[in-house]
């Protein structure tokens, strides 16, 4: 057992420190990423734009992306919100490194860590990957292209386009490109993150050798780290989680848009124009009297027409009357 | 009688609180203390593990998925004329619908995500095996319910891609023997996608669906208490017994912090990719190129492939191998009888998982690809 623990290889340990302080610092960043996201400071681009900031702003990445974005010209996103998020990044993985530290060396290595491991391991961290992390991003990004370009001519070959009456369908063709590319990307890729998490896992072994050993029982060292993670005092730590979820809950409820800020270009909404209040006494008055109004004019109307009428028939009464008697007279024996 | 009970020294001074007599009045009735001490006493070999917190997850996304499904449903017209105005409404002057509406989307998405990350860690480690084959089974039943849930929410926004990924989706049902035609006609409710179809679909997604999964999720969570954790794949029994703990407190802070994440994850998505319709839905796709939700991606692009073109080839993409591979995972402990549960001692359980893992990264990335071309 203690053989094992002093082979044990640099990239494991390396790998099993940053793999378990990512996540651990992770769920507290994740938090202050929702609340700048939600206050519209910053605006992360790419579909995996999130993920990537979000994984990479860690122990090893956090000076390596502003040499990445620099030199290579590359973009993940824009805002103030996003320079908050590595300042705030930095904090959270100086205690994560700390916490996942003391335990893995207590565990796993037997030592007795020193004070401010966290603190130790974070600047190394940081210090590797402001030099290795752009090294790695140009190299992969030379190899994928270069390999993408290869891909690309190799489908295009003639032994390939006889494969069919029609050449090499799209499905076929994109999945063979993909997975070379892919293939040769991906290789160089862990080949690559593999020597960078070495390089870490040998200068944690160094510090770790200067470290005493620890004489405790198993059970002892299990109790040890596990009080790290978890408090004796239960009540007070869901007090306190309670509490910061409550505040949480209220900051990002008060600073929520109550409306869409994301209104569509294809469908915007049209001018609200605002109707009078309705009121019911009112409109049945007014709806009574101009009744009552129409209902005179109506009148009116009616007794003009019957008027006019009148007139008309007196006028041709006259007319028609002169005629008859004539007649009348006329027809007299 | 006992002197040390009669004597006035050992009366309690301390009078029991609202919230502790109100305790006492359910346990008296109820057996709360009991139930409690069930529920988080239950011991976990090993200790607790960052692993086993999707379980738990899983059933955090699907409360929060029936708090805001049922938020969404005051404003949502389940017919063809208001479905899609609904939708828009609830997205343009719903106070906070569209954060609702974006929530309820992603949830679903980190639903299926989460599901098969469980999945992958049941079977990677090994806790299919005897005695935990009914437990094995009631999941597969749980993921083909959340694949539903999927499937049957994805139209009810009636915009073009809902209608074009229903008719796609129908349309591969078909293929199936037997009972394709009928389970066709039956969602369909007629030649084309309609009212009766959305009817259909809303019922199954907000109804049937939802009880299925609450029974089939209180059996599951049952056969778990029955059968007991399993514990790590690897160490020795003298590192398993150090520490071994129960469920609470350790696993239930793991869990709740799982959840946060979780949580958070989807109000993040949900702010920076809020729900966005296309055109209300119509029998003419014109310029846009019917496809699935992103966790089908995978599939559609296989079905892509030449081998899978013409009538044969359609029903062995469609239908054949899909009921194949289901019909493995079902068979999987009854012929993987072997004890070893150790990952890195069943090379065949390994390389097919990371087969099958490259394979859906490499057809859903291949998909993008493609639509991209299309474009």
């Amino acid at each position: 057992m203690a053989e094992e623990r002093e082979s044990m290889s640099p990239t494991k340990i390396g790998f099993s420190i940053l793999w378990s302080a990512c996540w651990t610092g992770m769920v507290v960043k994740s938090v202050f990423a929702v609340l700048l996201l939600t206050m519209g400071l910053v605006h992360f681009e790419g579909r995996f734009g999130l993920a990537v900031v979000m994984l990479l702003i860690s122990p090893v990445t956090v000076f390596a992306i502003p040499i990445i974005m620099t030199v290579f010209g590359a973009h993940f996103g824009e805002g103030i919100g996003l320079g908050i998020l590595f300042w705030l990044s930095i904090p959270v993985d100086i205690w994560a490194l700390g916490l996942v530290g003391r335990t893995f060396f207590l565990e796993r290595l037997r030592k007795e860590p020193p004070d401010g491991l966290g603190l130790a391991i974070w600047w190394r961290a940081a210090f590797v990957g402001a030099f290795f992390l752009p090294v790695l991003w140009g190299i992969v990004s030379f190899i994928t292209d270069n390999a993408m370009t290869a891909s690309h001519s190799m489908a295009e070959m003639e032994s390939l386009r006889h494969i069919t009456d029609t050449g090499l369908p799209v499905a076929e063709r994109i999945g063979l490109e993909l997975t070379i590319w892919g293939s040769i990307s991906s290789a160089v890729l862990i080949a690559l993150s593999l020597i960078g998490v070495s390089i870490l896992g040998q200068i944690i072994r160094r510090i770790s050798e200067e470290c005493q050993p620890t004489s405790e029982s198993y059970q002892g060292l299990i109790t040890r780290w596990d009080l790290m993670r978890v408090p004796t005092d239960q009540g007070l730590l869901l007090t306190s989680l309670a509490g910061v979820g409550v505040i949480f809950s209220l900051m990002f409820w008060s600073i929520l848009p109550v409306t869409t800020p994301h209104p569509h270009e294809c469908c915007k909404k049209p001018d609200v124009q605002v109707e009078p209040v309705f009121k019911p006494v009112e409109s049945l008055s007014s709806s009574a009297q101009r009744v009552a109004t129409l209902a005179a004019q109506i009148e009116a109307m009616e007794q003009q027409k019957v008027a006019t009428k009148g007139q008309k028939a007196k006028g041709k009464g006259k007319t028609e009357g002169g005629t008859t008697a004539d007649s009348t007279a006329k027809t007299k024996p | 009688m006992d002197s040390k009970h009669s004597s006035p020294a050992t009366i309690p001074d301390h009078q029991p609180s609202t919230i502790e007599k109100l305790v006492a009045f359910l346990d008296e009735r109820v057996g709360l203390k009991e139930m409690q001490a069930k529920m988080l006493h239950e011991p976990i070999p090993g200790g607790s593990r960052w692993a086993y917190v999707f379980g738990s997850i899983l059933l955090f996304i699907f409360a929060m998925q029936a708090v805001t499904g049922t938020l969404l449903m005051f404003y949502y017209v389940p017919t063809t004329d208001h479905a899609y105005d609904s939708t828009q409404y609830i997205i343009h002057d719903v106070d906070y619908g569209w954060f609702l509406l974006g929530y309820h989307f992603w949830g679903s998405s980190a639903m299926v995500v989460c599901v098969v990350a469980h999945m992958s860690q049941v079977f990677l480690w090994g806790a299919y095996k005897k005695p935990r084959e009914l437990l094995w089974l009631v999941g597969l039943a749980l993921f083909g319910i959340v694949i539903t849930f999927g499937f049957t929410g994805y139209l009810l926004p009636w915009d073009q891609r809902a209608f074009w990924a229903t008719t796609v989706g129908v349309e591969i049902l078909d293929k199936t023997p037997v009972v394709g035609d009928f389970i066709a006609r039956f969602l369909k409710g007629g030649p084309t996608p309609g009212q009766m179809t959305l009817s259909r679909f809303f019922v199954l997604h907000v109804m049937i669906l939802p009880a299925a999964l609450m029974a089939l999720a209180g059996l599951h969570l049952f056969l778990f208490r029955v059968a007991a954790p399993a514990g790590p794949f690897s160490g020795t029994k003298e590192e398993i017994k150090a520490k071994t703990d129960y469920f609470f407190p350790r696993q239930i802070w793991k869990d709740m912090v799982g959840m946060a994440f979780v949580f958070v994850g989807i109000c993040a998505l949900a702010l920076w990719e809020p729900v966005v319709l296309l055109d209300q839905a119509a029998p003419d796709p014109g310029e846009y190129h019917p496809e699935p939700e992103w966790y089908f991606l995978f599939y559609f692009q296989l079905l892509r492939l030449k081998i899978f073109a013409g009538e044969f080839g359609q029903f062995l993409g469609a239908v054949a191998l899909p009921v194949v591979f289901m019909a493995l995972l079902v068979a999987l402990p009854f012929f993987d009888k072997d004890p070893e549960r150790n990952i890195f001692k069943r090379p065949i359980a390994l390389i097919s998982w990371i087969t099958i893992m490259v394979m859906i990264v490499l057809f859903t990335v291949a998909s993008v690809i493609n639509r991209e071309f299309l474009d």
